[in-house]
């Protein structure tokens, strides 16, 4: 197995582990946490993709979606400081409004 | 449109006036309408009659329009004319017209009177489409639609839940015979292809097609017959309908309804010429109602019950001659029995209108000389029924039994004596009727005494009329006069020589009956009811009609509730249906219970439902990339 | 050779850092693994030839996000009941669709991978090329982003002072 597809493994075993942390944790930052590392999982295989590809628009692209991620953290964690302030928790499954 | 179409229509229209514009415009508009169509129609009848004496009896016939057309097959509205017809129309429209015009003073306080005459009319409308139509289809429109007056009028006072059961006894009961008469009707059109009378008698005067039985026939047409014209089994509905008002039980079960069994059987006497078995079962049947009704008609003490009770034993009469093929007879007795019999209902209304609603005879007595034009019309008519000569019942009553003893298909001694049994009691029980209604001292009310009165000139001109067409009627010789639609029966040679004993005996018979009357009830009810007392049972069986309501009610009519009650309205319909439909409710309740969780708001949950739709995708990728 | 063992190493270390972030309790352990997954994959960018990219891996995503992210577990007390109990109901079904999921995945990629032909891309990922066709070819990207950017910041600010209002 050459490099590439050592790389795309990594991205897809990164990218399922966040998935099965955002579904298993409890702690909501945890989660948040986890969402990030789906992120990176991608950005790992979109960075391999435009290494072999090469020109500037992969690492452009690449940029781009470090940015909206800074902007998505940004609003993601005060939505949940004020969560976990009116629930006075940070379990989610104490998020029960919905109820069903 | 034509003469014969006019008949049928102008009732109808009277049935629309009425019915639509009767209450608005009063009691005048009303008898305008409701008589005077019936008369115009009467009148229109006599037209028709005058050109089928020009043209020397040619049946005439008119289409009124197409109804269907079913596969190449035209089933149309159209009416024929011949002897028998015009017989059956002059008595229909003529009596009608006169119980019309009766009914005028009859029903004069009653609120609803423009819907009595409305329904009078359209009963006259289906009647007329019985005796006129040309095709058994028509035939049973009518038969169905008079079935339907019939109904409404003898609940006309719905009110009172009592008169409302009985309205839906008779229809009912009817439809039950009429199930026979369908079977007929699709057994005669399933092997000729045909409905028309004529081409239908036409087809049997051939011999009997082969692929039909006409004994089959014959017996289911005779079933609707039964239930039309009260015979055993079917005949329980006639004593109930007299909770209708009077002129409609002298109208609908005296004169015409009650008569349109009679008709169809001898309509169709091409088809019972060829069907022995059926014409012995009309026979036995006939005879064995006559006499039934005759011993239960001796107990009753309702005026109006007595007379239903004879209906329905005249009504056995006529069957018997019709059992034995003498058609003629069976319609002369129809005849002479719509006028007389109508004389005695209308002349018992007289007498009810008088006493201010009284029909218990017991309670009666004394007014020969109160009403004397009412009593005289209506011995008239009782000595008419009785078979005295020479009113006209004599000459038909004696007619059936001559036939019932002589004819050569199915007469015999004992058929005669059974039959001269029930004439006995005939003239006992109608002659008792007299005497306790006029001739006995008076057992009146003393409160009504004060009002009895005889009735209006409406009331009792009809009633003069009809004791004419009693005395007179018989002079007309109708079954020479119908010989060529209706042929003549042959009579047994070693008989023949018996026909003036025989007629001797019948009138000996009628004036037994009126001395037996006449000595037991001279002096009111007593001497009968002491009588009674010794044969207890014999007189409770009577009265009590032979228990066969309640024979009926037992063996079918609570089975059929417990049936309805619990097998369909509980289990069918509220176990199954209700049970299925609330079943599917409270499934789909739970389902989306369970479904509701999906989206209950846990996040983690719908992640994991995304995580699994993306594989979903991806497994379809796979299998079709 | 260095190269591959540097290779495996840092793959080595991002999976552990991955796993851990699953299994830690304290939520700080947990950002701290991330921190180091995350350093990880900057090293792996690095060995691809990316620096641009690698460089701003650390400035942006560790330097701001997780930075971000530390302060935000040390403001809170994280010792509530998600501490003690770790996972939520759907542990078992979670650890099935993931596995399904990688595996799934994996079987794509095992079948339908294509080794390139030998392109021996010699490109360049340096800065200076980078600064000049980013502002040059995608420099209406970049104006999105600061307007993206400049909307987070406001939403940010609704978010804490419109909740502020309504509960004081």
């Amino acid at each position: 197995m050459d490099r590439t597809q050592l790389l795309l493994s990594l991205s897809i075993a990164l990218f399922a582990l966040g998935l099965l942390g955002v579904v298993v944790r409890r702690n909501a930052l945890v989660m948040l946490m986890c969402m990030e590392l789906m992120v990176n999982g991608v950005v790992l295989s979109l960075v391999t993709f435009a290494s072999r590809l090469g020109g500037n628009s992969g690492v452009a692209l690449v940029f781009l979606v470090f940015v909206v991620a800074a902007a998505e953290i940004a609003i993601a964690i005060p939505i949940v400081l004020l969560l976990a302030r009116q629930r006075r928790t940070l379990d989610v499954g104490a998020y029960t409004v919905l109820g069903g | 449109m034509d003469l014969l179409t006019l008949i049928v229509v102008l009732p109808l229209a009277g049935f629309v006036l009425n019915g639509l514009l009767g209450a608005r415009f009063g009691r005048g508009f009303v008898n305008v309408v409701g008589c005077g169509l019936p008369i115009i129609a009467f009148a229109v009848a006599l037209r028709c009659c005058a050109e089928l004496a020009a043209s020397g009896g040619a049946p005439q016939i008119a289409s009124a329009y197409t109804w269907a057309v079913v596969g190449g097959q035209a089933f149309e509205v159209a009416f024929w004319f011949d002897r028998l017809s015009a017989v059956m129309v002059l008595i229909v429209t003529g009596i009608g017209s006169l119980i019309h015009v009766y009914s005028t003073g009859y029903m004069k306080d009653d609120a609803g009177y423009a819907r009595y005459f409305a329904y009078l009319n359209l009963f006259l409308f289906f009647m007329l489409l019985l005796v006129l139509g040309r095709s058994l289809l028509v035939c049973f429109v009518g038969w169905e639609g008079v079935g339907l007056a019939s109904y409404l009028l003898i609940g006309f006072w719905f009110e009172d839940p009592e008169k409302a059961r009985a309205g839906k006894k008779a229809f009912i009961t009817n439809r039950v015979g009429d199930a026979g008469f369908l079977l007929g009707m699709f057994l005669i059109y399933h092997a000729l292809g045909t409905l028309e009378l004529d081409r239908v008698q036409a087809a049997f005067a051939g011999g009997v097609p082969l692929t039909l039985s006409a004994d089959l026939v014959g017996l289911l047409l005779f079933i609707g017959a039964t239930g039309k014209s009260a015979q055993i089994p079917l005949h329980v509905w006639l004593p109930d309908a007299m909770a209708g008002p009077t002129p409609v039980s002298a109208l609908i079960h005296a004169a015409t309804m009650v008569t349109a069994g009679v008709y169809l059987v001898a309509r169709l006497n091409g088809v019972y010429a060829h069907a022995p078995l059926a014409s012995e079962v009309i026979a036995v049947v006939g005879v064995a109602t006559a006499l039934f009704a005759a011993t239960v008609a001796v107990a009753q003490t309702d005026i109006k019950k007595v007379l239903a009770w004879s209906t329905i034993s005249q009504l056995g009469y006529m069957f018997v001659a019709l059992g034995v093929g003498a058609y003629g007879a069976a319609v002369f007795h129809l005849y002479t029995h719509a006028f007389f019999k109508a004389c005695l209902f209308l002349g018992a209304g007289s007498v009810i209108h008088a006493l201010s609603g009284e029909q218990d005879v017991y309670r009666m007595g004394g007014l020969a000389r109160r009403i004397p034009l009412t009593f005289a019309t209506f011995a008239v008519a009782t000595a008419a029924i009785a078979g005295v000569p020479p009113l006209a019942g004599f000459f038909s009553k004696d007619e059936i039994l001559w036939f019932a003893f002589a004819s050569d298909r199915g007469g015999s001694p004992l058929l005669w004596a059974v039959g001269a049994g029930t004439a006995l009691l005939t003239s006992f029980y109608m002659f008792r009727l007299l005497w306790l209604t006029f001739l006995s001292p008076s057992r009146v009310a003393v409160e009504r005494e004060r009002h009895i009165h005889e009735s209006p000139p409406a009331m009792t001109v009809v009633l003069v009329v009809l004791a004419i067409g009693s005395a007179l009627g018989g002079f007309f010789a109708l079954p020479d006069f119908l010989a060529p639609v209706l042929p003549p029966v042959a009579v047994r040679a070693a008989a023949e020589r018996f026909e003036t004993p025989l007629m001797v005996v019948s009138v000996l018979l009628a004036l037994t009956g009126l001395v037996l009357a006449a000595r037991l009830y001279a002096q009111g009810p007593a001497r009968a009811q002491a009588l009674a007392a010794r044969v207890p049972r014999l007189h409770r069986l009577l009265a009590g009609r032979y228990y066969v309501d309640e024979l009926y009610d037992a063996a079918i009519t609570r089975p059929l509730e417990w049936l309805s009650e619990r097998v369909f309205l509980r289990g069918g319909d509220q176990w199954l249906i209700d049970g299925s439909l609330h079943g599917l409710v409270t499934l789909t309740q739970r389902a989306a219970g369970r479904l509701s969780r999906v989206q209950a708001g846990g996040l983690q949950r719908y992640v994991l439902l995304a995580g699994i739709g993306l594989l979903a995708c991806l497994a379809w990728v796979w299998r079709h990339v | 050779m260095m190269e591959a063992l540097l290779l495996y190493l840092f793959v080595a270390g991002a999976l552990a850092g991955a796993l851990t972030m699953l299994v830690a309790r304290h939520p700080m352990r947990v950002a701290l693994a991330l921190i180091a997954t995350m350093l990880s994959l900057a090293c792996l960018y690095a060995e691809l030839g990316v620096h641009v990219i690698a460089v701003f891996q650390v400035l942006i995503y560790v330097g701001a996000v997780m930075v971000f992210m530390v302060f935000v577990i040390m403001l809170l007390d994280t010792r509530d009941a998600s501490f003690v109990q770790r996972y939520s109901a759907l542990l078992l079904p979670g650890v099935l669709v993931a596995v399904l999921l990688a595996g799934a995945l994996g079987v794509l990629l095992a079948q339908h991978y294509v080794t390139p032909p030998h392109a021996a891309v010699t490109a360049d990922f340096r800065l200076q090329s980078f600064s000049a066709a980013f502002l040059r070819d995608y420099w209406l990207h970049f104006e999105l982003t600061s307007v993206l950017l400049l909307v987070a910041v406001i939403a940010a600010v609704a978010v804490i002072k419109g909740r502020g209002e309504r509960d004081g």
